[in-house]
């Protein structure tokens, strides 16, 4: 769904003259399948072994209990990410302006929650508005 | 266009509802709400990266296994970057 919804922001978010790009755990086969499905205009990466998501702190780890209720619904991430720990990161979207400094960050340990497309777009407008204009 | 949580929160109720397909059970809905409330109770939020931050550099492979470098995207502009869970 999030994906989907970041796909409707892109043409404004490329008139703005940023890009998306979207970092995930998997493998570049099941990358590969879902921005097929989806027609994604933007890059899927794959941050093996979670090691950038680590650096923005964003990485935890399954508790023993969810591991075996994930494994029941058939989610099983040690094939997904190649490891057999079973960590995520936190959904986070983050604006990088072109000197590499965060600008906007949105972080929520509650998955069923994500930053609104629609909110981060404002956000990039204003960015790009007090860059042209300071 | 909805908006994208209206439609996170009508899909977790009726995931929760334990309807098909998923036939959650409410125990399994407990221990779901009970991991994200431990993992926000842990703090992660306050430790990750935020505004006026240096974004670490990255180089990784896209789906179709080409280099994608942070660097040569921000020559460009600025970058939205979103961390994604997965497919599943």
């Amino acid at each position: 769904m999030e994906l989907e919804a970041l796909k409707e922001i892109d043409p404004a978010v490329r008139e703005l003259g940023a890009r998306i790009v979207v970092l995930a755990p998997e493998l570049e086969r099941y990358t590969r399948a879902l921005h097929k499905k989806l027609g994604l205009p933007f890059d899927i990466l794959t941050d093996l072994h979670l090691k950038i998501a680590e650096q923005f702190g964003l990485v935890f780890t399954f508790p023993d209990y969810l591991r075996d209720l994930y494994k029941s619904f058939g989610s099983t991430l040690d094939r997904f990410h190649d490891e057999s720990e079973y960590r995520l990161p936190v959904p986070a979207r983050y604006i990088v302006d072109a000197s590499g400094e965060i600008r906007a960050a949105d972080v929520n340990a509650d998955y069923t929650i994500r930053p609104e497309p629609s909110e981060t777009l404002r956000l990039l407008k204003e960015l790009v508005r007090t860059e042209r204009d300071p | 266009m909805s908006n994208l949580n209206d439609r996170l929160q009508q899909f977790k109720k009726n995931f929760e509802s334990g309807a098909a397909p998923y036939n959650v059970t409410p125990e399994r809905v407990a221990m779901m709400h009970r991991a994200t409330a431990e993992l926000k109770a842990s703090g992660i939020e306050a430790r990750a990266l935020k505004i006026g931050d240096h974004a670490p550099d990255f180089a990784l492979l896209n789906q179709d296994q080409i280099e994608v470098r942070s660097r040569d995207l921000l020559r460009q502009g600025p970058m939205l970057v979103s961390f994604f869970r997965g497919h599943w």
